[in-house]
């Protein structure tokens, strides 16, 4: 039992040193979308064959929302240094302050996002207020 | 019966030299290949999966010892007993792995090694903490029903588990054509933990690709396209608890929600699959991949 312990211990010091060997060599990075042809890719392998005509993205670069030709709405965000994302439905909530969109996904541990996406804010808001699905 | 040893034991040394070595070799290379937050959860998940394991090892043990008393043949201990569980071994896991990706039920404890959207050494080591729970072992206690004793049957699955540290990496591509044949390899893998669309529920060998193969699952990593790893929707979080049970949750709430009649369907069949068709299973999403493909073409 005490040999099993001093085990598990040994595993936890050395996750715990990997991590932050980790963080020594500054692994991980800064990713941001920086275009619409990145926020149309990472739509694409976030949702398959999403194919977006409308897209806003966040002028941090941090998220990104695309609406395709059948209305649906995607929310892309950042997720380390990846991507995820989620279909947005009627059931989200959103809130509008002036430039800024939060973009709400009803699951607690993907949370919600605030996009600043400019003057264009208030028209997806408008979108999103208007899902049928 | 033999003596023998754990070879995870001996083997966890080498995991973490590995893990570290490839941390110094992406560095310079492409340092984004690694997320410590996503490290930390991965090799989070394998400890806790250690105690699992430990937890619930002896009650395993215990019923494949009772299988084993029913025996068919008394093979016992002889030096060619070896080789031959392993390979009967791996082709157990092929099935229980195989299993793992089409019964949601298997799927909600094998999900947590899929669930990193990183592709490395560590990822290896994103092992679930709720196999016991799933019965996956079902899959690999019937070896000792032929006769192979138990306690063999936990040494040469450990070699299997050790064989498949290795190949999660990136820093391999490809090894000449034999290897690649008859072997698992960090190529096959790779394939096997994309979510692009031509990839998805392909190539489940543990150590011999020949079982994907001769069952009709194996696909060739293509060179040139960019491989998206993790699960068809990304958790989108680090939270460990998260990692662990949201599949278990998901059955759970559509168990609930579900009419009568569909409820034990949300259990055994496919991750993604509904009742009224409002999601997408890993063939849905592959048939909707094809006939876009087709329809540029044409």
């Amino acid at each position: 039992m005490t040999a099993e312990l001093l085990k598990l211990a040994g595993s936890i010091a050395a996750i715990l040193f990997i991590a932050l060997f980790a963080r020594f060599l500054r692994l991980g990075g800064d990713v941001r979308i920086r275009s619409e042809e990145q926020a149309r890719e990472i739509a694409n392998e976030t949702c398959c064959g999403f194919d977006p005509v409308e897209i806003a993205i966040d002028k941090a670069g941090i998220a990104a929302l695309l609406r395709d030709a059948d209305g649906r709405h995607l929310l892309v965000r950042r997720h380390g240094v990846q991507w995820a994302g989620r279909l947005l439905d009627r059931h989200n909530d959103s809130r509008l302050d002036q430039n800024f969109l939060t973009v709400g996904t009803g699951e607690k541990t993907f949370g919600s996002v605030t996009l600043n996406l400019g003057s264009q804010a208030s028209h997806w808001a408008a979108g999103l207020r208007h899902l049928k699905i | 019966m033999p003596e023998l040893f754990n070879p995870i034991d001996y083997a966890v040394p080498a995991f973490i030299i590995l893990i570290v070595s490839e941390m110094l070799w992406v560095r310079r290379r492409a340092p984004e290949k690694y997320d410590p937050r996503d490290t930390l959860t991965s090799l989070a998940l394998g400890t806790g999966s250690t105690v699992a394991g430990a937890l619930s090892g002896a009650l395993v043990f215990s019923l494949a010892m009772w299988i084993y008393e029913q025996r068919f043949f008394d093979i016992g201990w002889v030096w060619w007993a070896w080789p031959l569980c392993f390979v009967l071994d791996d082709l157990a896991y092929y099935w229980a792995h195989r299993s793992g990706h089409r019964v949601r039920w298997f799927w909600a404890s094998h999900v947590n090694h899929h669930s990193s959207q990183h592709y490395n050494l560590s990822t290896a080591l994103r092992q679930t903490w709720t196999g016991f729970i799933a019965l996956g072992f079902i899959f690999r206690i019937p070896v000792a029903f032929l006769g192979f004793h138990p306690a063999m049957l936990l040494f040469v699955g450990a070699f299997n588990l050790i064989y498949q540290f290795w190949i999660h990496t990136e820093a391999i591509y490809k090894f000449p054509r034999w290897v690649e044949y008859i072997m698992n390899t960090p190529s096959h893998h790779r394939v096997h933990h994309a979510t692009n669309p031509r990839y998805l529920d392909q190539n489940y060998a543990g150590t011999f690709i020949i079982w994907d193969r001769i069952f009709g699952t194996f696909t060739e990593e293509v060179e040139g396209e960019k491989i998206r790893y993790g699960i068809v929707k990304q958790l989108g979080t680090f939270n460990l608890l998260w990692s662990v049970f949201h599949e278990w949750i998901g059955i759970a709430q559509d168990v609930k929600s579900a009419p009568w009649r569909h409820k034990f369907s949300y259990i055994w069949r496919a991750p993604g699959w509904s009742h009224d068709g409002s999601r997408d299973t890993s063939d849905s999403i592959r048939a909707q991949w094809l006939q876009s493909r087709q329809a540029k073409a044409d």
